[in-house]
């Protein structure tokens, strides 16, 4: 198998309509090291420069970063410059060996850790993903046909691919998870909520993974710059398995085109950017993103 | 102190006090004796009689009143409406008692200390198994994002801690509640103290009281031993986000130990510290006693939303720049799901067994709970496991068969986010009422912390708080009355002079006069003057109404179209609709709260930043203000014609006035005054000059320009000053000079910009920036020009109304400079941009 290597350019600016005064800023750009997935470079690019910054890793184990703007801006942007290698990769379908109905083994995973953080992290319902029944009209079709836990993840993964329409604009990240159900359009992060909260209702560990896809050109036509955005997929859990990606987006098993920044327990847990910004007026949002193979 | 060799007769039942038949009586022994601790107490009763008691309590209540502290609840806890009352009766302890309290106490702050101090960091309890995770990753109080920030090494864990103890009808002391994060109650208690010992001097010192007035030179002092900082002494500030129009206890504890108060947005976050943001700069900030709630301290870290905590303080703390307490995670450890795992938790992590046992609780979370709890409904108190704030405490025996049902079906569909606990007979003491003293039960709020090695200290009293109604369970949010609780000494203790103890532990308590203050005070100033401007613009555009304008004919409507028009264009309205009729128009500076030139706006503003700065108003000022608001407010609610609010606008002018002069009149001139007073100036120089503008600009002749001019005149209250300058009709030169060039006229942009000058010489020097006052000579010498430059063309009888009108554009760009100079070097303390 081959190594690919991939640069990255994720630029979000905010323009404002008055100045602002001061702006605290959370960031969760760097991409995460795992399996198949090695940086070789990551820098971060902040216009006006911050008066203060500091890198963590979250409860998570992502690496985030804060930093504070001091003076007065009416512009602020930030640039992450990303290389990475990915391992050329088939993706498979494991088997985890666990039926929906083997509760002794759902309940030993309910009460397991994983990288030292407890799974009913991912179990429980989060701000994102609530726990309600709506979402149980959407299972069943699927627990009805598929009993082992990958295979129901899979089916699942199919399902929002086949009956919900990618529909960008239609939805906002405030857009609660019901009206999701009901109107069955949306983009990467709503599809990837909708799984996790079906998962979790019938008690798989799932959680969010923020990322970029590299995206191929249709045949003949040039790939456009920035033409990419963030993408959001899902991980579920088995201890057999360890975290399994699903795509519900693209149908997809994640691979060498999915270049994994950090997971959380939905969008919330790991915005790439989240602000606050002290001052008057209205802002302006533009986020581009190119993943270039070289 | 010979407290325990009464004589016989003392022993017998008190012919004032008939305990309850069924409930334990905390003064009363079975036998009906009275215990030896409230002997004194019921001696004085005896001798004083019915009478005796209502004129105790009839003087509490007039002190407390005096004091001016409103005892509200929700300083005792989140929410309910009703106030608290103090009851002068104590609830009296004895030494052994107490030191079975105490050593309950004591062992459970250590226990807590561990527990917080496990969940964010090695998470023990976890890992084996002594608790069930998610009463702990479900909680709202768990902050995921302080995980990497444990207590320890210049983080803080436990600040101070209440827990409420309550006794059973077999005599068993039980803790019902714990408070963590923001415990309330220590400034009631504090007053209750006071008040209690002014109202009962003599039976205080003959039962031999322990004092409290060290425990808080104690804990102040350990609030300072928090600080990080080792260069100098730390500012220690207390944090409090109640609503800035009300007293809470905080102020009054900030009050009498001398510390700084801080509301949120007095606080930023820069270059990783806290600083609070004064007229004179930023002031770092090196430890913060917070009673605002931890999971929303952090507008950025929050999971809350939306959320007003400051922005980057969860970082300072990180970096050990500032020490919060308690830990902004530590109301996880108030879980009352964590009470049935006490036990266990303190053998494990003490090696001990509990002393004071929590009251019995069940989660429903586990399955034996689950059944208990339902099945026992009518016997529990119910409440949330995780969100107290989203559902308060339900008794089961007071709730209809259907409520019962629909609770119970509430805990089957979320198990794991309700507690149970039994519903104790909790012992009564004794209250006093207007018929003499009657049994309540009591719950006895005590409040301790850690000292840095370890060993507790715990308040030698606290806060009683007893039902209203009998026989009702006491619980936080339920109103009542708050008692002070006496715990005897087997010593004589002497008084304690708090003020010595701060001072020599290096307390700085600096004077502070915060940007918000000063911000308030500055728009306090300008919507003043604002109001003022539209109320005499409203009063002319009625007048002119109902009276018409003599001369030309017709002219009244057009007249009012362009005053209004311009005054729109002034205040930066929105554009309005063509269709809009006259009388619509007209209204909307009457009555509508949106629109930027009108009175309500205005007055809205002013009320709001006069409320916002009201401990800098004089008692007679407040009246004014609220004069202003509130009668205005009543009078556009009655009345649907603007014919009738005539009066009311002269009623308005008169309270503005009045709020204006009174503050000439007392306010001392320091820096907040010359910020007000500048508000004022600068509002009415840029108003002047936009009123100007338009006059210059309006291109009328004749009849038409007089009356148009006398406008703008009659608007700045200079119709008098105008006729005794210049003996003619007002024309735009005329109005043009008065209004820029009169030197001592205060209507006048000479005037205003001189007055300015002086006002702003009072504020201090901004760091890294030039003085704002430095901006107004250069435009004083442009204006000197131009009215030099205004005599000539007077003398030639030419006017070039273009070049004036790009004067005032000058003018009034300066204003709005200015304005934004004062908010950045003062308000905002925004850093210059590079």
């Amino acid at each position: 198998m081959s190594e690919l290597t991939y640069r990255i350019k994720h630029r979000t600016s905010y323009e404002y309509s008055g100045r602002i005064d001061l702006c605290h800023s959370l960031l969760h750009l760097r991409p995460c090291e795992k399996k198949g997935q090695n940086v070789v470079e990551h820098k971060i690019h902040i216009s006006p420069s911050p008066g203060f910054q500091s890198v963590r890793k979250d409860y998570f184990g992502n690496t985030t970063q804060y930093f504070s703007i001091q003076q007065s801006h009416g512009r602020l942007e930030v640039t992450s410059f990303v290389t990475v290698t990915k391992q050329e990769v088939t993706p498979e379908i494991p088997d985890s060996r666990i039926t929906l109905d083997n509760e002794a083994q759902l309940s030993e995973m309910a009460n397991g850790f994983e990288s030292g953080i407890p799974l009913l992290n991912f179990l429980e319902p989060s701000c994102a993903c609530p726990n309600i029944e709506q979402l149980d009209t959407f299972l069943k079709p699927t627990i009805i046909s598929k009993h082992e836990i990958i295979e129901i993840a899979h089916d699942l993964m199919s399902r929002i691919f086949t009956d919900f329409t990618y529909l960008p604009g239609a939805t906002q990240v405030s857009t609660p998870l019901i009206d999701v159900l009901a109107k069955k359009h949306g983009v990467c992060q709503d599809f990837a909520h909708v799984m996790i909260a079906a998962l979790r209702r019938i008690g798989i560990p799932a959680r969010y993974v923020s990322g970029y896809l590299e995206t191929v050109p249709p045949p003949g036509q040039e790939k456009l710059q920035g033409a990419d955005a963030t993408h959001a997929w899902v991980e579920a859990y088995t201890p057999k398995t360890g975290w399994v990606g699903f795509d519900p987006t693209n149908d997809q098993i994640p691979g060498h085109q999915h270049i994994k920044i950090c997971h959380g327990r939905d969008y919330f847990d790991v915005q790439p950017l989240r602000g606050v910004f002290l001052g008057a007026g209205s802002q302006k949002l533009l986020v581009e993103v190119d993943v270039e193979r070289v | 102190m010979s407290s325990h060799s009464l004589s016989p007769d003392s022993l017998t039942e008190t012919s004032h006090y008939q305990t309850m038949d069924d409930r334990r009586d905390e003064s009363i022994a079975s036998d009906g004796s009275i215990r030896p601790e409230w002997s004194e107490l019921f001696k004085s009763v005896e001798r004083h009689g019915i009478e005796g008691v209502a004129r105790w309590q009839e003087t509490a209540a007039r002190i407390s009143r005096e004091r001016g502290l409103a005892y509200r609840p929700a300083t005792l806890d989140e929410s309910a409406s009703q106030g608290w009352s103090i009851d002068p009766i104590p609830w009296i302890v004895s030494a052994e008692r107490w030191s079975v309290f105490e050593s309950g106490i004591t062992q459970r702050l250590r226990l807590s200390e561990a527990l917080l101090a496990d969940i964010y960091g090695e998470q023990k309890l976890f890992k084996n198994n002594l608790v069930p995770m998610s009463i702990v990753l479900k909680h709202r109080g768990f902050l995921r994002t302080l995980h990497n920030a444990p207590p320890g090494n210049g983080i803080v864990g436990l600040g101070l801690c209440a827990f409420d103890l309550a006794r059973d009808s077999k005599g068993r002391t039980f803790i019902v509640n714990d408070r963590f994060d923001r415990p309330s109650g220590l400034g009631l208690a504090l007053e209750n103290r006071t008040i209690v010992n002014k109202v009962l001097p003599n039976l205080f010192r003959r039962c031999g009281v322990r004092r409290i007035g060290s425990f808080f030179a104690d804990w102040f002092e350990r609030l300072a031993q928090y600080s990080n900082n080792t260069d100098s002494d730390p500012l220690v500030v207390i944090l409090d986000d109640s609503s800035q129009h009300e007293d809470s206890e905080i102020s009054f504890l900030a009050n009498y130990c001398g510390v700084t108060r801080v509301h949120p947005s007095d606080i930023t976050v820069r270059d990783g510290r806290v600083w609070i943001k004064a007229l004179r700069g930023l002031v770092p900030v090196d430890v913060i006693w917070k009673s605002t709630p931890g999971c929303g301290l952090d507008a950025l870290e929050s999971e809350i939303r939306p959320c007003f905590g400051i922005p980057g303080i969860f970082e300072a703390i990180r970096e050990g720049n500032v020490a919060v307490a308690s830990h902004p995670g530590s109301e996880v450890i108030q879980s009352a799901a964590l009470y049935p795992f006490l036990p266990k938790l303190c053998r494990e992590f003490l090696g001990e067994d509990l002393l004071l046992p929590p009251v019995q609780t069940w989660w429903c979370g586990e399955k034996a709970g689950l059944s208990h709890v339902t099945a026992n409904i009518d016997k529990m108190v119910v409440k949330s496991a995780g969100n107290p704030h989203l559902f308060g405490t339900h008794y089961g025996r007071l709730l209809s068969d259907a409520e019962k049902t629909a609770l119970i079906g509430q805990i089957r569909d979320n198990p794991g986010d309700f507690v149970g606990q039994e519903e104790l007979e909790i012992s009564s003491i004794p209250a006093s009422r207007p018929h003499g003293l009657t049994p309540r039960s009591a719950v006895l709020r005590t409040f301790s912390f850690l000292g840095a090695d370890g060993t507790a200290s715990v308040m030698p009293g606290g806060l009683a708080r007893v039902s209203r109604v009998d026989g009702m369970i006491i619980t936080t949010r339920e109103t009542g009355d708050s008692k002070d609780v006496w715990v005897r000494s087997k010593k004589e203790e002497a008084p304690y002079d708090i003020s010595s103890v701060l001072s020599i532990s290096g307390f700085r308590a600096p004077d502070i006069v915060s940007s918000r203050t000063g911000e308030n005070l500055y728009w306090s100033g300008r919507y003043a003057e604002r109001t003022s401007l539209a109320v005499r613009f409203a009063s002319r555009l009625i007048d002119c109404r109902i009276r018409g304008i003599s001369g030309v004919k017709g002219f009244e409507a057009e007249h009012e179209k362009i005053l209004v028009d311009s005054l729109f264009k002034i205040f930066d309205c929105p554009i309005l609709s063509p269709d809009m009729t006259p009388d619509a128009r007209l209204m909307s500076i009457f009555k509508d709260p949106n629109c930027p030139a009108g009175i309500t706006f205005g007055l809205e503003r002013f009320n709001y930043a006069t409320q916002s700065a009201r401990e800098e108003w004089s008692p007679v000022s407040v009246q004014a203000i609220s004069a202003c608001y509130d009668q205005w407010i009543q009078s556009i609610n009655q009345v649907d014609s603007f014919f009738e609010l005539e009066p009311a606008l002269d009623e308005l002018q008169l309270n503005l006035s009045a709020f204006l002069g009174q503050n000439l009149d007392s306010m001392t001139r320091d820096s907040g005054w010359a910020l007000l007073d500048a508000g004022r100036r600068i509002e009415r120089g840029s108003n002047i000059c936009g009123l100007l503008k338009t006059l210059v600009t309006s291109n009328l002749s004749g009849e038409m320009d007089t009356i148009f001019n006398e406008s703008i005149l009659y608007f700045l209250d200079s119709v008098r000053t105008y006729q005794s300058n210049f003996y003619e009709k007002p024309k735009t030169e005329l109005t043009t000079l008065l209004l820029l060039g009169e030197n001592d006229y205060p209507k006048s942009i000479t005037h205003v910009l001189e007055r300015l000058y002086g006002l702003l010489k009072k504020l201090p020097t901004p760091e890294n920036r030039p003085h704002p006052r430095d901006r107004i000579p250069l435009i004083s010498a442009k204006l000197i020009e131009f009215v030099v430059e205004l005599y000539q063309w007077k003398k030639h009888d030419s006017f070039d109304s273009k070049v004036t009108a790009e004067f005032l554009d000058e003018l009034i760009e300066f204003f709005n400079r200015l304005s934004d100079i004062l908010t950045t070097s003062y308000f905002s303390h925004a850093e210059i941009s590079e």
